[in-house]
C-alpha cells in the first residue's frame, strides 16, 4: 500500500510543479487564448462562466487525469481501492500545489504587489483567470477541488483500462500503427526513391521559405541568431566533434569575420565603402588563414594544454580588438556601427526577415559541405585520429595535416557565421565576441550531440531559442534554463540527437542497434550483404 | 643489401636510454624474430622503426633508404605496417570501418575489393562479424583485425608486436599459422614476441633483447637449443 501512495504523491508533486510552471511563463493564459478560437460558446457566458475559464477548466482538467493516470503508472499489481486512493492522492496533492500558488500570487495581487516585475506574464487578469475569477481563497479551494477529482477520473480510467498499460499500449499501438505504415511495399518504395526525398526537400524548403513572413521581426530575429549558431555549431562540431580537438577560443574566427565586414563596409573608422560579398568571402578566407596560423604552432599540443591556448588566442582577439593601441583601427570598445548588408539586384536586402534567408542558405550550404567531408576521405581520417592519434598515424594519415583542416574548416565557418552576425545587426564591438559565446557553442554541439548534425540543429534551437522562449520568466530565466539543462544532460547524457556512434559508447550496456544483432546471432545471413 | 638494416639505433624517453646501440637485419621474405623479456625494449625497437620515435643515434634503412627524415605516415607509404601492441583496433570503429582505415595509404581503390576478400580469406570470422563494433570483440578476434588491417595496406614489411599477447594456446597456433601463411604469400615479417616457443618456431632467425641490446642473434633452430635461451625464455631448466 505504501508503495502506491508514494507513486501517487510523486506523480502529484510532478504534475503540480508541471501546473505552476506552466503559469508562470504564461503558458496558461495563452492556452486559454487559443482554445478561445476553437470553443466560443456565448451561452456560457450567461451562465456566470467564461469562454476562456471554460478553455482553461478543459486543459487543467487534462493535466489532473493525467495525474491520476500517472499515479498508478509501474504499481502494479493493485486493486480497485488502492487505485482510488493513489490517485486521490495525487490529484490532492496536485491540487495542494496548483491551489497554493493561486492563493498566494491572488492575494499579492489583491495586496497591490505589482508581480510583473518579477514575473512579466503575472499580469492581474492572468492571476485572476488562473484562479477563476474568484477570491484567492475560493479560487484555490476550486481548483484543489479539481484536480482532486480529475484525479480520481484518471485513475479510475487508468485501473478500468487495465492500469498502468494504459501509456504503453498507446504507445505500441502507435508503434504498430506506424510500422504497418512504413512497411506497406507502396511506402518502402517511395521511400527508397530519389523523388520522394526531393519532393519532401521541397516541402521543408517551403516551410522554410514561407515561416519567416509569419513570424515577425522579434521572432524572426531569434530564429537568425539561432541559425548562426547552428553555423558556429557546424564548425565547432567538427572540430570538436569529428577530429576531437578541444578548441575553447572559437569565438576568435567569429570575432575576424565580424570585423572583417566591419571594417570593409561600415562608414567609420575607414569608409572603405567594399561590398558586402567580398566581405563576405574575405572573412571565410581570414578566418581560414587564422586557423591555419593558430593551428601550426598549437596542435602539437594535446587534450587540455590545446584547450587553454586556444582559450587565450580567444581572449587575445577580443583584448585585442578593444585596446587604446588599436583603436583607431577597429573602432575600440565603442565598437563599429552601420556595417552594411547586402544588396541584391540593386536592393538593399537588411531586415531581419532578408537575413533569416540569407543565414538558412549558408546553413544549407555549409550542412551540405559537412555531410561530404564526414563521408570524405579526410573524414575517415578525423574519426581514426580522435579514436587513437597514434595508430592513425601508424594507419598512414598524416594527422597533423587533417587537424590543420579540421581547424581552417572550423575556421572558415565561424568567420562566415561573424560575418552575418555583424552584418545583420549592423554593429560589432568587443562585447560581442567574449568567451560566453565560445562556451554557448561548445555547450550547443554537446547538449545536441557531439558529432551529429541533426544535433547541431536541435542544440542550437535548446540554447539559444529557449532562452527567449523563457523570457517571460525574466530573471529566473537563468535558473530555469540551467535547471533544464541539468535535466537534459541527466536524461540523455549522449545528447538530444547523437550520432549512432556516441549513442553506442553511452549506452554500453544496452543491446547493439539491430543491424549488429543480426550479424551476430545470424552469421550465416551475413553472406547476403547488401 | 639487407630489406630492413637497424644500425647501432639508441632510442631515449627523456632521460631514460631505452635502446643502447640495437642492430639488426631482416632479408627480404624472411620472418625474423626479436625475442627478451618485459622491458627489454622490443616495443620500442618496432615504435622506432615506423618512425613514431626518433632515435638519437644510429639509422633505419629501409630498402637502401635512410628513414631518418620521413615522418610516420610516410613511412607508411613507403611498405610498413604495424600491428601495434595490444592490437590498437579502433574500438568504437565496426570491424569493416577499421580495415577500411588499414587500407588508407592506398591509393587504388580499385584493389580494396580483393584486399577485403584476402582479408576474409584468412580470417573468416571477421567476415562474420564485418558489421561489429571492434571493442566488442574477443580479445582474439581484435587481435586478427589489427593483422588484418595491417595487410589491408600491402605493406612490403609487417611488424608485429606480441601477437600472442593474452590469448589462448589454440588460438596462438592458430595465429602463427596465418602470420607463415602471410610470409608465404611474399610479405617480410619482423616478430616480436615473448613467447620465444612459437615465435622460433616459424622464424628463420632470432634476436634476443635485454635492457635495451642484442645479447644474442642466431638461425632460429640454433637459438632453441641454445642453453641460455631454454632457461630465460623456454622455461627449461
Ligand atoms: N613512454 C615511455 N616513457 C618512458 N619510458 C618508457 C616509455 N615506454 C617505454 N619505456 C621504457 O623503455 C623500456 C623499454 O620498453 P618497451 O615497451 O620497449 O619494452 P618491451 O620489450 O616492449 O616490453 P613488454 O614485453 O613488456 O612489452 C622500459 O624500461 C620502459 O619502462
Ligand atoms: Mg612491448
Amino acid at each position: 500500500m505504501r508503495k502506491h501512495l508514494i507513486h501517487g504523491l510523486t506523480s502529484g508533486i510532478v504534475f503540480g510543479i508541471i501546473t505552476v510552471f506552466l503559469l508562470l511563463i504564461g503558458f496558461l493564459s495563452t492556452i486559454a487564448d487559443l482554445l478561445l478560437v476553437a470553443i466560443n460558446i456565448k451561452s456560457l457566458e450567461s451562465a456566470g462562466l467564461s469562454a476562456q475559464t471554460l478553455n482553461l477548466l478543459l486543459f487543467l482538467g487534462l493535466l489532473g487525469v493525467f495525474t491520476g493516470i500517472r499515479a498508478l503508472r509501474g504499481a502494479e499489481p493493485l486493486s480497485w481501492v488502492q487505485a482510488i486512493l493513489s490517485s486521490t492522492l495525487a490529484g490532492l496533492v496536485h491540487g495542494l500545489i496548483a491551489g497554493s500558488a493561486g492563493f498566494i500570487l491572488g492575494t499579492l495581487t489583491d495586496n497591490g504587489v505589482k508581480l510583473t516585475t518579477y514575473l512579466s506574464a503575472m499580469l492581474p487578469q492572468t492571476v485572476n483567470l488562473y484562479i477563476l475569477n474568484r477570491a484567492p481563497l475560493d479560487g484555490a479551494t476550486s481548483l484543489l477541488l479539481l484536480f482532486t477529482l480529475t484525479g480520481l477520473v484518471g485513475g479510475l480510467i487508468a485501473k478500468g483500462l487495465g492500469s498502468r498499460k494504459v501509456g504503453e499500449r498507446a504507445g505500441a499501438f502507435w508503434q504498430t500503427t506506424v510500422t504497418s505504415v512504413t512497411e506497406l511495399p507502396a511506402i518502402k518504395r517511395v521511400q527508397s526513391s530519389p523523388i520522394t526525398r526531393y519532393v519532401i526537400y521541397g516541402i521543408l524548403l517551403l516551410i522554410v521559405f514561407l515561416l519567416p513572413q509569419r513570424l515577425g521581426q522579434y521572432w524572426n530575429y531569434t530564429v537568425g541568431t539561432v541559425g548562426i549558431y547552428v553555423l558556429l555549431g557546424l564548425g565547432l562540431n567538427i572540430v570538436v566533434g569529428l577530429a576531437g580537438l578541444l578548441d575553447l577560443g572559437y569565438v576568435a574566427f567569429f570575432a575576424i569575420g565580424a570585423y572583417t565586414v566591419a571594417l570593409m563596409t561600415a562608414p567609420e573608422p575607414h569608409a572603405l565603402g567594399i561590398n558586402f560579398w567580398v566581405a563576405l568571402l574575405s572573412g571565410l578566407v581570414l578566418a581560414a588563414l587564422a586557423g591555419i596560423l593558430l593551428g601550426v604552432p598549437v596542435l602539437r599540443m594535446r587534450g587540455d594544454y590545446l584547450a587553454i591556448v586556444t582559450l587565450g588566442f580567444g581572449e587575445i582577439i577580443r583584448v585585442l580588438s578593444r585596446s587604446d593601441l588599436l583603436t583607431p583601427f577597429t573602432g575600440g570598445p565603442r565598437g563599429v556601427r552601420d556595417i552594411a548588408g547586402p544588396t541584391i539586384f540593386g536592393k538593399p536586402f537588411n531586415s531581419d526577415i532578408d537575413f533569416v534567408y540569407l543565414i538558412t542558405l549558408a546553413v544549407i550550404l555549409i550542412i551540405f559541405i559537412t555531410n561530404r567531408l564526414q563521408n570524405s576521405r579526410v573524414g575517415r581520417a578525423w574519426v581514426a585520429m580522435r579514436e587513437d592519434e597514434t595508430v592513425a598515424q601508424a594507419m598512414g594519415i598524416d594527422t597533423m595535416k587533417a587537424k590543420l583542416l579540421a581547424f581552417s574548416i572550423g575556421a572558415a565557418f565561424a568567420g562566415v557565421g561573424g560575418v552575418l552576425f555583424a552584418s545583420r545587426n549592423q554593429f560589432t564591438g568587443p562585447e560581442d565576441h567574449n568567451l560566453m559565446v565560445s562556451i554557448n557553442v561548445l555547450a550547443l554541439v554537446i547538449v545536441g550531440g557531439m558529432g551529429s548534425i541533426p544535433g547541431v540543429i536541435a542544440g542550437a534551437f535548446v540554447l539559444k531559442g529557449l532562452p527567449e522562449v523563457l523570457r517571460q520568466l525574466e530573471n529566473f530565466r537563468i535558473l530555469a534554463f540551467g535547471a533544464l539543462l541539468v535535466v537534459m544532460m541527466i536524461w540523455r547524457p549522449e545528447g538530444l540527437i547523437p550520432s549512432a556512434r556516441r549513442q553506442l559508447e553511452m549506452h554500453g550496456e544496452e543491446p547493439p542497434p539491430e543491424e549488429v544483432i543480426q550479424q551476430v546471432t545470424k552469421p550465416a545471413s551475413a553472406e547476403v550483404e547488401s | 643489401m639487407a630489406f630492413l638494416e637497424v644500425h647501432d639505433v639508441h632510442t631515449y624517453y627523456g632521460n631514460i636510454h631505452a635502446l643502447k646501440g640495437i642492430s639488426l637485419t631482416v632479408e627480404r621474405g624472411e620472418i625474423v624474430t626479436l625475442i627478451g623479456g618485459n622491458g627489454a625494449g622490443k616495443t620500442t625497437t618496432l615504435r622506432t622503426i615506423c618512425g613514431l620515435l626518433k632515435p638519437r643515434r644510429g639509422k633505419v634503412i629501409l630498402d637502401g633508404e635512410d628513414l631518418a627524415d620521413f615522418k610516420t605516415h610516410q613511412i607508411v607509404y613507403k611498405g610498413v605496417a604495424m600491428v601495434p601492441e595490444g592490437r590498437g583496433v579502433f574500438a568504437r570503429l565496426t570491424v569493416e570501418e577499421n580495415l577500411d582505415l588499414g587500407a588508407y595509404s592506398r591509393n587504388d581503390r580499385a584493389t580494396y575489393a580483393s584486399d577485403l576478400e584476402r582479408v576474409f580469406g584468412l580470417f573468416p570470422r571477421l567476415k562474420e562479424r564485418r558489421k561489429q563494433v571492434a571493442g566488442t570483440l574477443s580479445g582474439g578476434e581484435q587481435q586478427m583485425l589489427a593483422i588484418g588491417r595491417a595487410l589491408m595496406a600491402h605493406p612490403r614489411i609487417l611488424l608485429l608486436d606480441e601477437p600472442s599477447m593474452g590469448l589462448a594456446p589454440i588460438l596462438v597456433e592458430g595465429i602463427f599459422d596465418t602470420i607463415k601463411d602471410i610470409n608465404r604469400e611474399g610479405t617480410t615479417i619482423l616478430l616480436v614476441e615473448q613467447n620465444a616457443l612459437m615465435a622460433l618456431s616459424i622464424a628463420s632467425r632470432g634476436y634476443v633483447l635485454q635492457t635495451g641490446q642484442i645479447v644474442l642473434q642466431d638461425s632460429a633452430e640454433n637459438l632453441q637449443a641454445n642453453e641460455m635461451v631454454q632457461k630465460a625464455y623456454l622455461g627449461i631448466e
